[in-house]
């Protein structure tokens, strides 16, 4: 069984036909192996959320290959008959803000992806309670949204994504909203994750300080992939 | 599965309940058109179903006194009378009449009836205060509406009227007070000129005989014998329109209701369109508040399905309480209009029916928002 959770090929993104024709991703290729933590940077409107809405499923490429895990998702058109089966069911996602549905309480905005999934409610209402501890966010399972600090719902928001056993989890600047030393426990969380869950994580971040706690640092230069070492990794 | 239109609903129950309570009382206004449409009706059928005749025999070639004007001599009672299958035949008068009240004169519709005969246009059961009438002049019975009280002198004509009994819910069927009088006084009023336009009359040789006519004789039939068939008789030999009970239910349910049905009528859809129009636009800004939710819904991979039921449950619930403030609005105020108001289950319940489906249409506009909705909005803030 093949330990990549993410592989990409030869993946092109344009937008608009003829003289408007914007290309914004060309030829990227990559793997990201499970228990990975990898960050994505670039200046903005390099393409960063593009390619992630790619690898989410949620945007269409215009050629190239996605796979997720041992399922080929993408081949020059949707090989996955139902994207948002993919998305319920193999992905996370974490946003920069925490985006949490504000009229469900904590343990039911992590609940209510299971339940789609089909998950009963008691079960689904363990494990939610399994990951609020670990994130230790379990005093506040029945508070609502309103009621936490912007940490505690970007904890809530990482239950979230965990609910439902991703293989991937992607994180679309998830630190962005929360100040320096936040930012950092929320990074360490991730990191503790993608090893302890061997989850696959893409972070998008424009935040150096949490470069160093990320496996790779993945970077879109002219338009296509590039893996940048970082010295200073934190361990 | 999580009731998402529930935490919804809860989580702004405040503002959604004053939203039903706005929608409700629009609702409510649609039940009480309703209500004024159904009181038209019984309204109309009061004095018919009083009076309680088999037949209405009337001037040929009319419709009857509730439609037009009819002439009738009242010693035809008498040819009525003996005709066969006949049981009880008396003569009536119907006119509008102003009856001073302090500051204004209020409007009524006089019955004129033989206090002597076998027929009664006052129904026992009415009667609230004081009695029927038992002489030939100067009594009146009116109805509670009118203002007057037991023992309230009342000039008609030119003379005064002492009121003898006083009836309730007794009206007419365009709405007004009905009062009684006696035949004799009824022709009086409606048939007998001044002095003055008598010595006119008769110095042009015109002979005043109009104080034997009344607008109708109405009848009932023996036990046994066909209504219609005996119709046919009075109508082949008597050169007269008769009319049976069913069929005058008829000229005042179509012929004068039926504007005024139509009127309410379309009235009661505007307002149930506009109400349509209203939780559809509710349902719209509801759903426009929660679009980054609906995006961060599908993005996560929430089935279509699960949000949109979420809409539709809103938009119904949404109908459903606005239905159940509409009905308490409707029972508070019913009774203050100056019409009379019926409120019948039935016509609550054909409304509900209504609000349901107008409640899914209006889901539509919420649903193709939801549908629409980019999950890639979710992205990149």
């Amino acid at each position: 069984m093949s330990n990549t959770a993410i592989k990409v090929q030869n993946l092109v993104k344009n937008f608009g036909k003829g003289d408007s024709l914007v290309r914004v991703i060309e030829n990227a290729s990559f793997e990201i192996q499970k228990g990975e933590i990898v960050a994505l940077i670039a200046p903005s409107g390099a393409g960063k959320t593009t390619l992630l809405m790619m690898i989410g499923c949620v945007l269409e490429p215009t050629s190239g290959e996605i796979w997720l895990g041992e399922e080929r998702v993408y081949g020059n058109k949707w090989v996955a008959k139902d994207t948002r089966k993919i998305r319920r069911e193999k992905i996370g996602f974490i946003f920069q803000a925490h985006y949490l549905i504000p009229f469900l309480n904590i343990i039911e905005n992590v609940t209510l992806l299971p339940q789609a999934n089909g998950v009963s409610e008691k079960i689904s209402k363990e494990k939610a309670m399994e990951l609020l501890k670990y994130l230790e966010i379990d005093d506040k399972a029945y508070n609502m949204s309103s009621q936490l600090s912007g940490g505690q719902n970007q904890r809530v928001a990482i239950a979230r994504a965990l609910a439902n056993n991703p293989q991937i989890i992607l994180a679309d600047e998830p630190t962005a909203a929360l100040d320096g030393e936040r930012s950092v426990s929320v990074i360490k969380m991730l990191k503790k994750i993608a090893r302890e869950q061997n989850v696959a994580i893409i972070t998008v971040t424009h935040d150096d300080r949490i470069l160093p706690y990320c496996d790779k640092i993945m970077k879109i230069e002219n338009r296509t992939i590039v893996f940048q070492d970082s010295d200073e990794r934190i361990i | 599965m999580i009731n998402l239109a529930r935490r919804d609903i809860e989580h702004t129950l405040g503002k959604f309940v004053v939203t039903a309570m706005g929608v409700g009382m629009l609702l409510g206004i649609v039940l009480i058109m309703i209500g004024v449409y159904r009181g038209l009706i019984v309204e109309a059928e009061v004095l018919l179903d009083d009076i309680n005749a088999d037949l209405w025999i009337v001037q040929e070639n009319t419709m009857g006194p509730f439609a037009e004007s009819s002439r009738v001599y009242e010693d035809f009672k008498d040819i009525i009378y003996v005709m066969r299958g006949i049981d009880k035949s008396e003569a009536m008068t119907f006119q509008n009449i102003q009856l001073p009240h302090k500051d204004k004169p209020v409007r009524a519709v006089a019955v004129g009836y033989d206090i002597y005969g076998k027929i009664s246009p006052i129904n026992p059961n009415r009667l609230i205060e004081g009695r029927e009438l038992k002489n030939d002049h100067y009594e009146i019975v009116v109805t509670n509406k009118s203002g007057f009280k037991l023992n309230d002198k009342i000039k008609l004509g030119r003379n005064f009227y002492t009121v003898v009994g006083v009836t309730h819910k007794s009206v007419y069927s365009n709405g007004d007070p009905l009062v009684y009088i006696s035949l004799k006084d009824a022709q009086e009023l409606q048939f007998l000129y001044s002095n003055k336009e008598i010595q006119n009359n008769t110095a042009r040789g015109v002979k005043n005989s109009d104080s034997v006519l009344v607008n109708a004789i109405v009848a009932t039939v023996k036990p046994g014998f066909n209504i219609n068939e005996v119709a046919n008789e009075i109508k082949k030999w008597q050169h007269k329109s008769v009319y049976t009970a069913k069929e005058q239910k008829e000229i005042l349910t179509k012929n004068l209701v039926e504007r005024s049905s139509k009127q309410i009528g379309l009235f009661t859809i505007i307002l149930v369109v506009v109400s349509t129009i209203i939780i559809a636009l509710i349902i719209y800004t509801m759903t426009l508040e929660k679009m980054k939710e609906i995006s961060i819904m599908k993005l996560m991979g929430l089935p279509n399905s699960l949000i949109v039921s979420m809409i539709v449950k809103e938009t119904l619930i949404l109908g459903i309480f606005a239905f159940v403030f509409g009905n308490i609005f409707s029972h508070l105020t019913y009774d203050k209009f100056p019409k009379l108001v019926v409120l019948y289950a039935y016509d609550a319940l054909l409304l509900f029916g209504v609000i349901v489906v107008a409640s899914v249409l209006a889901s539509f506009v919420g649903v193709k928002k939801v549908i629409s909705a980019d999950p890639a909005a979710a992205i990149g803030g």
